[in-house]
């Protein structure tokens, strides 16, 4: 019997274990370890930000889920990664600490065959002063829709500046990324569209100043270097299609936005051409940047050996190509194949916890030498593809031996679907539906662009909205595994 | 070399050009094919989409000197006006678009490194502004409200004037759009149902679909009446409206009601 321990129960690594368990049948053992005692569809979020869900619509209990999967669930965090095993044993294995209800704190350690990292981002809110509040949380001066818990805090922050606003008090909004490196643009341009929707069906868009806030050195890069949509017939980039949304809803917006530091109704940011500035806001929601969940490893000895497993970013190493050096050296190719640790091949990370070789965008720097620009996204729909092939990879190997063919999944060849909301409402909702072939820009394969101008195309309407409602209901049905679910895709 | 330029109706600029990345030989010789063109064509400012190089480099030409923008951002845009300009994609057809009169800028220079610039004057900026658009995949066409722009298009066609105001902004979603998109979806699933008998189906589900088809006929009617009249009202609230576009509209009326009437007559037939 092999056991296969999966470490994040979240989009990829609850892929990944499901996958896992339905094709791995009684023979062999899947475990999740993840601290969370529910499972979240993140992008609902937005919806839960502005008060049209409520927090138990976007989540639901794994104990249930597992339970009736088989799954060995363990509500805990995973700590450290033991690959070699210890003095007197080879078996690798992690350390957990349960979270769960009356055995907090408790330590274990659970030895594996095989394990698949799907612990995703920490929301690094420390890294710019003031955004969080120094013991690794989100600080007090501004709200975030990261998960179900922040999103219904941001909710009751937003309803209390909409009272204001009815008292005829001027209200200022400002949504965006809350650092030069952030990723997940997606998520906050929803937030702002939302919130402007909801503010004209509440009556008090004209107290409320709306401003956007982001790293991108132009709308519409969404961490991808931009893409292709379809409005009305015609084709147009999503650098016109951003702007022409933000001047049609009266929002303006700056870009090439480093916020270098938020104080409470502050947020001090640098742009890339080297000037600085204060905004001033009643109400912020700026997306974190994101680092690795600070996993360590060890050798046999006891020595750490997280350097070589994880990169500095504290993502962990992949079959990616690390070492592409400059801009123009930059290749499709770099990127991941197999997902595969290349120290330790029984180890793999998938969605957001592995380690990119490098940006999607364009690099850049302000004048004075400051990072600004946005890193890669890995949205969910690359993240339960690559999960999902992990899980098939994983199978093989215990079935057919550690030489078996691993499945790929480079999301330099990989088209992503993203459905964008811009305000919620059965027959007034929004949402720009985009799908962009490759996620990647193979620059070699489609010269200039990097990208299939046939296959990258988006539309944006009151059906965008509609799809963006059937999905949360779809994935929320798959990841319950209710029957047929293996039927939907990622 | 100078190499041919693209004149509109040429869709093959609408792409997203892609970033500069290298700014060695095919750097070099790029950034001496825009200015060769532009000296054989007397031009200003070329973007090198317009001679269908899709990377995004730029030039200028600013008191006699031939200046190279490469991967060009706007970073901050302030005091919009309308600008009247001239492309030489549109064989120099006046357009009026909304500019902004003060631009911070970032760009590549010749070795690649990055500089930035304040541009504080009308004609400058708006040049600069065109020459990025079209390496984000956007003419003056695009800049156009939906009326405008089936206006300008047709006075492009030799059919009509130009368009000679921007309005207050550019929406990028007409709501009519919505009365077209669900109608679309109500034909779709008529047709849908023509094929049903084609599949082992019980008398009972294709009595229920017949029902349908009944009900989506007269939904349809009733939806492309009101987008109709709502369209003729979006186009008073725009002030560019046009005999064309009331062409326009009654033509996506007329067909979605054909449509409909020939999928319920099938529907009759098959079905009922
Ligand atoms: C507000 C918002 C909106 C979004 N909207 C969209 C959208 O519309 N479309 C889209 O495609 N994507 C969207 N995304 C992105 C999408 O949510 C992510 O791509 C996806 O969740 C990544 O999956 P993952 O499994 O890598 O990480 P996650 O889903 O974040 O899962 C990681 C899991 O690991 C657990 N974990 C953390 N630390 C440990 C540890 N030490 N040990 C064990 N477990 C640990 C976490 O609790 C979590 O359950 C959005 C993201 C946000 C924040």
């Amino acid at each position: 019997m092999a056991r296969v321990v999966i470490m994040g129960g979240g989009v990829s690594g609850h892929t990944a274990a499901t996958f896992a368990k339905k094709w791995l049948g009684k023979k062999h053992e899947v475990v999740v370890v993840t601290p969370n005692s529910q499972w979240n569809w993140i992008p609902s979020n937005i919806w839960v930000g502005v008060g049209e869900m409520k927090k138990e619509e976007v989540v639901f209990p794994l104990a249930p889920v597992y339970k009736k999967a088989k799954i060995d669930y363990r509500q805990a965090l995973a700590l450290s990664i033991h690959p070699e095993g210890k003095a007197d044993s080879d078996t690798p294995y992690i350390t957990i600490q349960y979270t769960e209800e009356g055995r907090v704190g408790e330590t274990e350690e659970i030895t594996y065959d095989y394990l698949i990292n799907a612990t995703g981002p920490k929301l690094n809110f420390d890294a710019t002063p003031g955004l969080g509040n120094g013991e690794g949380q989100m600080g007090s001066n501004t709200v975030s829709v990261c998960t179900a818990d922040h999103a219904e805090h941001a909710n009751h922050e937003l309803k209390e500046i909409f009272e204001k606003a009815k008292e005829g008090k001027k209200q200022k909004i400002l949504v965006g990324t809350g650092h030069g490196l952030c990723t997940c643009q997606g998520a906050a341009f929803e937030y702002i569209f939302n919130i402007e929707h909801e503010a004209k069906k509440a009556g008090v868009r004209d107290n409320i100043d709306i401003k956007w806030i982001s790293n991108e050195s132009f709308l519409g890069d969404f961490g991808m270097g931009g893409l292709h949509m379809k409005v009305g017939g015609y084709v147009v980039s999503s650098k016109l299609f951003a702007e022409s949304l933000f001047a049609e809803r009266d929002i303006p917006w700056l870009i090439g936005a480093h916020v270098s530091k938020v104080e409470e109704g502050k947020a001090h940011y640098e742009l890339l051409d080297g000037t600085t500035g204060v905004e001033e806001f009643d109400f912020a929601m700026l997306i974190p940047p994101f680092s690795g969940v600070g996993l360590k490893a060890y050798n046999k000895n006891g020595e750490d050996i997280t350097n070589t497993i994880f990169a500095a970013n504290g993502f962990m190493k992949v079959d990616a190509k690390y070492d592409a050096g400059a801009y123009e050296n930059w290749k499709a190719s770099d990127w991941p194949r197999t997902y595969q640790n290349p120290n330790h091949k029984n180890i793999f990370a998938v969605g957001i916890a592995f380690a990119p070789p490098h940006l999607i965008s364009k690099p850049a720097s302000s004048v004075n030498g400051t990072p600004i620009n946005p890193t890669p996204p890995r949205t969910g729909m690359p993240a339960g593809i690559i999960g999902k092939a992990v899980a098939h990879s994983v199978c093989d190997m215990i079935k057919q031996g550690d030489e078996a063919h691993l499945h790929e999944a480079s999301m330099a060849e990989m088209g992503a679907a993203c459905v964008a909301s811009a305000g919620k409402g059965l027959t007034t909702g929004t949402a720009a539906a985009m799908t962009v072939y490759p996620v990647v820009p193979d620059f070699e394969t489609y010269p200039g662009t990097g990208r299939d101008t046939d296959y990258t195309f988006g539309e944006v309407g009151l059906a965008g909205h509609w799809i963006k409602h059937i999905l949360h209901h779809m994935f929320i049905y798959k990841a319950k595994l209710y029957p047929g679910w293996t039927l939907i895709p990622e | 070399m100078i190499q041919p330029i693209k004149y509109y109706p040429d869709n093959s600029i609408n792409v997203n050009a892609g970033p500069i990345r290298s700014f060695k030989e095919n750097y070099n010789n790029m950034l001496t094919d825009i200015i060769d063109t532009m000296k054989e064509h007397n031009l200003d400012a070329l973007s090198a989409i317009q001679i269908g190089y899709t990377y995004q480099l730029m030039v200028i030409k600013e008191n006699e000197e031939y200046c190279a923008y490469a991967n060009p951002r706007i970073i901050t845009q302030n005091k919009p006006f309308d600008s009247t300009e001239e492309s030489i994609y549109f064989k120099n057809h006046a357009i009026t678009v909304k500019r902004y009169e003060e631009l911070s800028i970032v760009y590549d220079d010749k070795n690649g490194d990055m500089k930035t610039k304040k541009i504080d004057n009308k004609e400058e900026a708006s040049t600069f502004q065109r020459k990025v658009d079209y390496l984000f995949n956007t003419t003056l066409l695009d800049r156009l409200n939906p009326n405008q722009r089936e206006q300008a298009i047709k006075a492009l066609a030799g059919k009509g004037i130009m368009p000679d105001k921007t309005d207050d902004y550019c929406p990028t979603f007409s709501k009519k759009e919505y009365f077209v998109s669900v109608t679309d979806k109500l034909l779709f699933f008529m047709f849908i149902s023509l094929l049903l008998p084609l599949f082992n189906i019980s008398k009972e589900t294709l009595d229920g679909w017949y029902t349908y088809d009944k009900f989506a006929f007269l939904s349809v009617i009733i939806l492309m009446i009101s987008f109709f009249f709502y369209a003729q009202y979006e186009a008073k609230k725009y002030k560019q409206c046009t005999s064309c576009q009331i062409g326009n509209n009654i033509g996506v009326m007329l067909k979605r009601i054909i449509s409909s009437i020939i999928l319920t007559i099938g529907s009759y037939f098959i079905l009922g």
